[in-house]
């Protein structure tokens, strides 16, 4: 595993975000490093939806700064955040249930010898592309509506991968799957790290899924960082009280004590 | 790791041939081609209808006319959206075809201009669509009374008539030589070919095979399938799901425009009723051939059988006279939802593997 040392892939420093008089982020600093898996953690309206959306273009931070390989970088729309390898794969995985597994991998991108498409020359590389991630496909001709949950995950992490994500996002990639799909992606998350070559940051509300994978874990609460850290800087223990926003838990917890006894 | 394993097992042949969405049409123009042979072999017309080349040319004529349409009507069905403008676009570029003649302008700049208009037409259409959010059932609606309905009010106000004849235009040398000029022979041509049909039919195979190859094989078609499909996934990748909608918006208008044209080229004459309900009988072939009503799946050889079925269905039943004319519509309406029942259970199959 990379060590600290390095330069992040990417980082945020002191980014805060406003939507009217509303703080969704406030001061908050990130990062990210290539064959790490940094997991996101943190309640509903913490604020991971809209660092996801900074850090993909979506949005513009009205403070702080964005680095990339440690240069400074602005995204003004998600497609500056593709360009500089910022591949975001979405809860819904933006793709078409009745096309076939090699036309959704090159939806908008596809490859073309003179006017046509170059079907072969693209069945192979979806072939090829998912079987570094440990997915078998036979026929990629096949449309991805007979592909399971897990697969389908795994089919739009290849193709950000293939067309040259440096940072992968996962936006709960686990949370709509069923318990033996679940674990088929954190498999494909850990064949990612294994490249060595891409910075994953795994956004989740399992904290069993968050202390397997996770190399690096950052906190949101409120819109700021609560905790964040290394695996062995990280209370692993505390890892559920912190995903809840820590002491609000232990207030609860020392409340119910008092109440029942 | 083989976790798919136990899933690819299941995909054999009869499953890919199960996922093409012209499947239902296939057995439909089969059962509809056996019942009108056998139906015609009993009342004695058998070789009126499939032998004689005045038989042949009735029904793959009309399936011609009904299957440019189609083509249209597939592509836009399967983009998502829906075209009831195109029978009343007939008439309009008919009319502003035939009023161009009687004012003097040439056939080929009429032809062209004409074009230009319907091909506005269409893209206004597919702006308001995409930019109002409105189903496009209700807009194009909205054109299947305002076309027709300014094409006649064009010809009355202009020379007091609804049906406008344009004989003596088109009789003139267009381009200053004799009889038949090179527009009558790549507008106006029947018989060509030693075969005994009108221009259209030339038309429809020409456009067929490129339109099938567009949609299959072009990343153009690829787009057509994710706009209708999902368009927020598709734009997520960077589809551009409105030009695609609004280009197929100006095809479909440009076909009805072909249509209006070679109309007044054969015939001499511009009629206010050109081309009434044709966009119901295009809609209905593009059912019957397999594509969803809400988008993202079907095919262009699938509508194109289904205009087939509904011309032989049309046409045959004048060959059958022990049957009643009017039990055609009842047929044809039961076709319809035979053919989208059996279509909503394959396409169900698709995505259960």
């Amino acid at each position: 595993m990379a060590q600290q040392t390095t330069t992040p892939t990417i980082q945020l420093k002191g980014v805060s975000k406003f939507f009217g008089n509303i703080i969704a982020l406030k001061d908050v600093s990130f990062e990210a490093h290539k064959g790490q898996v940094t997991a996101l953690l943190g309640d509903n309206g913490a604020g991971k939806s809209t660092l996801i959306k900074v850090l993909s273009g979506v949005h513009i931070p009205d403070e702080g700064d964005i680095l990339i390989d440690g240069i400074p970088t602005t995204f003004k729309t998600p497609r500056d955040a593709a360009v500089s390898g910022i591949g975001t794969v979405y809860q819904d995985l933006a793709l078409q249930p009745l096309m076939s597994v090699t036309r959704n991998f090159f939806l908008g991108r596809e490859i073309s010898k003179g006017v046509f498409l170059d079907m072969n020359r693209m069945n192979e590389i979806t072939r090829t592309e998912m079987a570094k991630l440990g997915i078998d496909v036979a026929d990629p001709t096949q449309p991805i509506g007979t592909m399971s949950g897990g697969q389908r995950q795994t089919l739009a992490i290849a193709r950000a991968i293939y067309f040259g994500a440096k940072v992968l996002i996962l936006d709960e990639p686990t949370s709509a799957l069923g318990q033996k799909q679940q674990l088929e992606v954190l498999r494909t998350v850990n064949q990612v790290r294994e490249m060595n070559e891409i910075a994953i940051i795994f956004i989740t509300h399992n904290d069993m899924h968050a202390r397997l994978i996770g190399d690096r874990y950052t906190f949101l609460n409120r819109g700021r960082v609560l905790a964040d850290g290394d695996r062995d800087e990280i209370d692993m223990d505390n890892l559920r009280a912190l995903m809840a926003g820590g002491a609000e838990l232990a207030e609860l917890e020392s409340e119910f004590q008092n109440t029942s006894t | 790791m083989s976790g798919t394993d136990e899933r690819i097992r299941q995909v054999g042949l009869v499953q890919s041939f199960v996922a093409r969405p012209e499947l239902g049409s296939v057995f439909g123009l089969a059962i509809i081609v056996i019942t009108f042979m056998i139906m015609t072999s009993i009342s004695g017309t058998f070789s009126a209808m499939w032998t004689n080349p005045i038989g042949i040319q009735a029904w793959v004529e009309l399936a011609a006319f009904v299957g440019i349409l189609a083509i249209g009507a597939s592509l836009l069905m399967i983009a998502g959206e829906f075209d009831l403008s195109i029978g009343a676009n007939i008439a309009l570029a008919g009319h502003s075809f035939a009023l161009l003649l009687i004012f003097g302008v040439p056939v080929v700049p009429a032809i062209l201009l004409t074009f230009v208009e319907l091909a506005f037409l269409g893209f206004i259409i597919g702006v308001i669509v995409v930019r109002t959010g409105l189903p496009s059932f209700i807009v194009t609606l909205g054109f299947w009374f305002a076309s027709r309905g300014f094409a006649v009010f064009l010809s009355q106000t202009l020379l007091n008539q609804s049906r406008l004849s344009v004989k003596p235009q088109l009789k003139a040398p267009a381009g200053g030589g004799e009889d038949p000029t090179i527009i009558d022979n790549l507008f106006a041509f029947d018989k060509g070919f030693g075969l005994p049909f009108d221009a259209e039919v030339y038309y429809f195979a020409i456009l067929v095979i490129m339109v099938a190859l567009l949609l299959q094989k072009s990343r153009f078609g690829n787009w057509i399938y994710a706009a209708g499909g999902d368009p927020t996934a598709a734009r997520a990748v960077g589809v551009p799901v409105n030009r695609v909608k609004i280009s197929l918006f100006m095809l479909s208008a440009c076909l009805a425009c072909l249509l209006g044209v070679l109309t007044v080229m054969t015939s001499g004459a511009s009629d206010p009723k050109a081309g009434d309900f044709r966009e119901l009988h295009a809609i209905a072939a593009a059912v019957i051939g397999g594509c969803a009503l809400t988008g993202g799946y079907g095919s262009v050889i699938g509508a194109v059988l289904g205009a087939f079925i509904f011309a032989i269905a049309s046409r045959g039943i004048n060959f059958v006279p022990f049957i009643d004319n009017n039990m055609f519509r009842v047929m044809l309406g039961l076709l319809i939802l035979g053919a989208a029942f059996l279509n909503q259970f394959l396409r169900n199959r698709v995505l259960k593997g």
